[in-house]
């Protein structure tokens, strides 16, 4: 029997301009999700209701087998928590944050939070409000990771970093991430960060999950086909098709249900398969979005 | 209610607002050992009034205000994503709050009253109004502590701390021309009457309901970021 860190059934949230619309989402124990989905698609307003600092109008939250919203203090006491518009005090040292936090947290690793220091080059002699933005970035990572939580959400971390404090960061994040054994929920709009970090994918769109998969499965199943269709030959009915680009002869399908005997099936009926694409996370990503809101089924 | 955790928080506050909270004791204590030191003298008297009760509303709103320049400056994220539910943080913000301004409040309010009754010259029969004055600043203060955490919006808790400032001088105002409270300032002795009870009661009762309707809004938010 699988365990799940999360677990989100029929959660709704109504906003005058927006609703996070019937969601179920589960995240395995161990494993790191990246959430990734457009400006506004919803995925601080999952991580909000996750966190119990955002109620849901209907439908369940489990956390770490904790009830949320009500039982978000014991919950949070284990959950490492980093949002892009988070910010640390401004005129405090890094550590008297750091002390801050090891009086709140009974699993607050000194040693751990030492190393984190000198991985991260920081200063705890230093006041928040004199670093850079990528410090505060690392400092605030810093925090989270030292209290050695069992769940890390990170909502868009990097979002704002230049590209060489991101690179960094998200470096320093993997690093940290191999050495040790958690569950991460990692929402970013930005796929390659998301394809690199982590082993379970899912994608969000106008308050919807459009899918959710293994990260393999999804780059498994997801191919563009360019096909060249003889006069007077119809595109033989193909599982899984999301999106048919190109001209009425020479059409470029993409599925979601890639099969080698497609192929086959093709070449029986006449149609010419010039290429089998694999396709980006990104791609996959923009092709997911683009069928949602044509109304397809993924 | 995890009052360990609230505990934390309440540190927390006075931690960040330290060099305010130590600015303003020694500044109004230091202006009211000047007067002191004036025998009685008017103008001294009124600057010296001037000075503390501004440093009193200054320090309330400053103290106050924090609850709205948490989300302002985006600090309250990171407060939240502590193992604290909103409540604990709405008492923390409250109780934290009043406990800095009490200590500031309660000992420049005993130095007024230990001046008046020390110091030659100044007759005891003001203690009444001084004490209904400086519970009105300590009620103005509850009103901008609930309407920062409430509306968690500066400008409102701006607008708050003003219509505090004006109301403190229309109540002060109006109630000297009161002859229950007028007629009484100039006696020798503290003489408390009925209309200074209850205007006194009136006042504490309103901080409690300003704290009870806090509660009460916070208790019912959906939305805390």
């Amino acid at each position: 029997m699988i365990d799940f860190a999360v677990e989100f059934s029929g959660v709704t949230k109504r906003y005058k301009h927006f609703t996070l619309d019937q969601m179920d989402l589960k995240l395995p124990t161990g494993c790191i999700m990246g959430f990734v989905g457009a400006n506004g698609a919803g995925k601080s307003t999952t991580l909000r209701i996750l966190m119990g600092l955002v109620h849901q109008d209907a439908g369940t939250v489990q956390v770490l087998g904790y009830t949320m919203p009500d039982q978000q203090a014991p919950a949070k006491l284990e959950i490492g928590f980093l949002s892009e518009d988070m910010r640390l005090y401004g005129t405090p040292t890094l550590e008297w944050h750091m002390n801050f936090m090891r009086s709140i947290y009974p699993r607050w690793d000194g040693a751990h939070a030492d190393s984190l220091l000198r991985r991260f080059d920081l200063k705890s002699q230093q006041r928040i409000k004199g670093m850079s933005h990528g410090q505060r970035v690392k400092a605030a990572l810093l925090l989270a990771l030292a209290r050695r939580p069992k769940l890390l959400v990170l909502d868009e971390p990097t979002t704002g970093l230049d590209p060489i404090a991101r690179r960094e960061v998200l470096g320093e994040l993997m690093a940290v991430l191999a050495d040790e054994e958690r569950t991460v929920l990692f929402s970013s709009h930005n796929t390659a960060e998301v394809e690199q970090i982590s082993d379970q994918i899912t994608f969000i769109d106008g308050g919807r999950i459009l899918a959710s998969s293994d990260k393999e499965a999804f780059l498994d199943r997801w191919r563009r086909l360019r096909l060249v269709l003889p006069p007077n030959t119809k595109l033989p009915g193909l599982p899984g098709i999301v999106n048919i680009d190109g001209s009425g002869r020479l059409p470029v399908v993409t599925t979601n249900q890639f099969e080698p005997k497609m192929v086959t099936a093709c070449t029986e009926v006449g149609v010419t398969v010039q290429a089998v694409d694999v396709m980006t996370l990104e791609e996959i990503f923009l092709a997911s979005v683009q069928g949602q809101r044509k109304g397809q089924a993924l | 209610m995890n009052i360990a955790m609230v505990s934390r928080l309440i540190w927390k506050d006075w931690y960040l607002n330290r060099m305010g909270i130590l600015a303003s004791l020694i500044g109004g204590l230091t202006t009211l050992a000047l007067v002191a030191a004036m025998h009685a003298s008017q103008i001294a008297l009124i600057l010296g009034v001037i000075v503390v009760v501004t440093i009193l509303i200054g320090m309330g709103a400053m103290v106050m205000i924090s609850a709205a320049m948490e989300r302002k400056q985006q600090t309250l994220p990171f407060v939240m994503s502590l193992p604290i539910s909103y409540l604990e943080y709405t008492t923390a913000k409250i109780v934290g709050g009043m406990m800095i301004f009490l200590v500031l409040w309660v000992a420049l309010v005993i130095e007024v009253v230990a001046m008046i009754l020390l110091a030659p010259g100044f007759p005891h029969g003001v203690i009444p109004f001084v004490v209904i004055m400086s519970v009105e600043i300590l009620m103005s203060t509850c009103l901008i502590s609930a309407v920062a955490v409430t509306t968690e919006s500066h400008g409102w808790a701006v607008a708050a701390a003003q219509v505090g400032a004006i109301s403190l001088n229309g109540i002060g105002w109006s109630i000297v021309r009161l002859p229950e409270i007028g007629g009484n300032m100039n006696s020798a002795t503290v003489r408390w009457n009925g209309t200074e009870t209850a205007m006194l009661a009136a006042e504490l009762a309103l901080i409690v309901l300003m704290i009870v309707i806090t509660f009460f809004v916070q208790a019912r938010k959906k939305d805390f970021i």
